[in-house]
């Protein structure tokens, strides 16, 4: 009963992710469509699956799920070698706040680092940490600023 | 009757708590505070003897924060001649049972300025313990107040007095990503508070240098954090080091020329140094860990800092060039954010475990560890000047966060009061 109502949980939450991107999981790479940044913010996310990956706690190595997202970023940023993003990393809640900064920053390093291995100009990607100053710790998010 | 009898066993139960208080400090110097006198005569010698009598006011209050000394109140009519501040009648401040004795003047100058002298006295053996005299602005007499203070204790203990320095901190106000944060600094007991940024973008780790005259904190308004140092007479600012590298936790040394710091490069961050002036940083670390939060010793020839290289936040200490380094801490649970005392002795830090984060001490060689805070979640201890206190930042069980000082004796920390929020303080050095 409980595995029920977990697996109908899972399917109510993916069919709103769906639901609040209905057109853009249609718009192909191939559109040459001049797009705002706003725009091009939600293109970004829906191709990758996402703008965020997760660590570990203390952490900075990338597991899996976060090597997939990198990979399908990297794909989109090779195809938008236009754009400019950076990677902002976030340290953990009980770290003190020094120590927080450099994981954030050795978080972001990384993902930047795997993005760079996939092909994408170093200068397309800079980093950032927000250690432990802002909700939303033990990850990092790909930002896209031009 | 029987009220009676309550009362009097409840007076008898105040005068034992009393006196279990007074035998819990015997080592507090009773200390006489007389009015200041002054020299000048007519209007002007009545204007000066009323700043005389402010002075004497603020130091008591000053001195009674101190768990050494013990001021007499300070009364009007405990005055004194001009003469009389070089040879003071002693007998009056003995059988006041005073063990020492504050004295000085307030004289006009033709510039508009003010010249304080203070004098302090040893009652019993009748001999001068030490003196100062010095030249304020009309408006600056809660320094010379401070200055007087400190001549006093310094006298008395041999430790400096931490009445004529200063506190900067992080003020903080909003929630969530609205949070703003502004760099805050006032004197020590409050006095004077300012912000000395405006709070449209996120800064951190304020640090005061030896002088007074700068300031280098964290700030985020290149998207990134990074030193930027600005001088506190013109507020003109200047980046710590050239480039778009992240820079953070920076500390001056002791005298104020050099800046240690961390800098990421890759993902790899590691200690640097330069000048407080400007130059090139040079690489003090190389490990691949996190090395962060250096702080030098006071004479300058080694720095603390944390390192996770062993696989957990420990406490290292190398000396000034980077060569030598040693890990300190092996007490179990992580260690972080030291800061050397201002006497040497001590290295003050903060300790993560299992039940949240706490601030102690240990000695520079890893000796004689102790707790001093019960946590959860303290941190960022700052020196006070006379290395017997700490100044923390404390986050409460509803977020909020605030500043507290505690002593090294053991007692309970008092908070420090601010207009809101607040974290990271740096306590700085006596100003000269």
């Amino acid at each position: 009963m409980r595995r029920a109502i977990l697996l109908f949980t899972a399917i109510a939450i993916a069919s709103v992710a769906e639901a609040q991107l209905p057109f853009l999981s249609k718009r192909g790479p191939a559109q040459p469509v001049v797009q705002g940044i706003d725009a091009l913010r939600a293109d970004f996310a829906a191709q990758s699956g996402g703008t965020t990956v997760y660590f570990g706690n203390d952490s900075s190595i990338l597991g899996v799920p976060a090597r997939t997202m990198l990979t399908a970023q990297a794909a989109w940023l090779r195809r938008h070698p236009e754009v400019v993003v950076r990677v902002e990393g976030y340290g953990d809640t009980g770290d003190t706040r020094d120590h927080a900064l450099a994981v954030g920053a050795k978080r972001a390093e990384e993902a930047r680092a795997y993005l760079v291995l996939l092909g994408v100009p170093a200068a397309q990607v800079s980093t950032s940490s927000w250690g432990k100053e802002r909700p939303g710790l033990g990850r990092a998010i790909t930002v896209l600023v031009r | 009757m029987m009220n009676r009898l309550i009362l009097s066993a409840l007076l008898l139960g105040a005068a034992t708590a009393a006196q279990a208080q007074q035998s819990a400090t015997p080592a507090a110097t009773v200390i006489a505070v007389p009015p200041l006198t002054s020299p000048d005569e007519g209007t002007k010698g009545n204007q000066m003897l009323a700043v005389g009598f402010q002075i004497s006011q603020l130091i008591e209050t000053d001195l009674k924060q101190t768990s050494e000394l013990m001021p007499l109140p300070s009364r009007r009519d405990d005055y004194y001649s001009y003469p009389e501040v070089t040879a003071p009648s002693l007998y009056k401040w003995r059988t006041a049972h005073a063990k020492a004795l504050l004295m000085g003047f307030v004289r006009s100058r033709s510039d508009g300025r003010l010249t304080v002298g203070c004098y302090v006295y040893d009652v019993e053996k009748g001999r001068e313990l030490a003196r100062k005299g010095f030249v304020i602005g009309p408006n600056d007499w809660r320094r010379a107040a401070h200055k007087c203070s400190g001549l006093a204790y310094t006298a008395i203990t041999g430790a400096p007095g931490i009445f004529d320095s200063r506190i900067a901190y992080v003020a903080e106000s909003g929630i969530g990503d609205a949070r703003s944060r502004r760099v805050a600094m006032m004197d020590s007991d409050g006095y004077g508070h300012r912000y000395l940024t405006a709070g449209d973008t996120m800064v951190l780790t304020p640090r005061i240098s030896p002088n007074g005259s700068q300031l280098a904190y964290v700030s985020f308004a290149e998207g990134k954090p990074s030193v930027r140092l600005a001088d506190l007479d013109t507020n003109q600012q200047r980046p710590l080091v050239a480039g778009d590298a992240i820079t953070f936790a920076p500390r001056y040394s002791t005298d104020g020329r050099r800046i240690v710091f961390s800098m990421m490069q890759g993902a790899n961050s590691d200690i640097y140094v330069i000048g407080a002036t400007g130059g090139i940083p040079q690489r003090l670390t190389t490990s691949p860990g996190v090395d962060t939060d250096p702080s030098f010793s006071p004479d300058g020839s080694k720095i603390v800092f944390e390192s996770d290289r062993s696989g957990s936040q420990q406490l290292y200490v190398m000396n000034a060039d980077g060569t030598g380094q040693r890990r300190i801490s092996f007490g179990g649970g992580w260690y972080a954010s030291p800061e050397w005392s201002p006497d040497g002795g001590m290295i003050a830090f903060t300790r993560r475990g299992q039940d949240g984060r706490r601030i102690g001490v240990v000695k520079p060689d890893g000796t004689g560890e102790r707790v001093l805070t019960s946590g959860p979640s303290d941190e960022g201890a700052s020196w006070a000047p006379s290395s017997r206190e700490l100044l923390f930042q404390r986050v409460a069980a509803t977020g909020r966060t605030a500043l507290y000082r505690i002593t090294l004796d053991g007692s309970e920390p008092r908070p420090i009061t601010i207009p809101q929020d607040g974290s990271d303080p740096d306590w700085s050095g006596v100003m000269d």
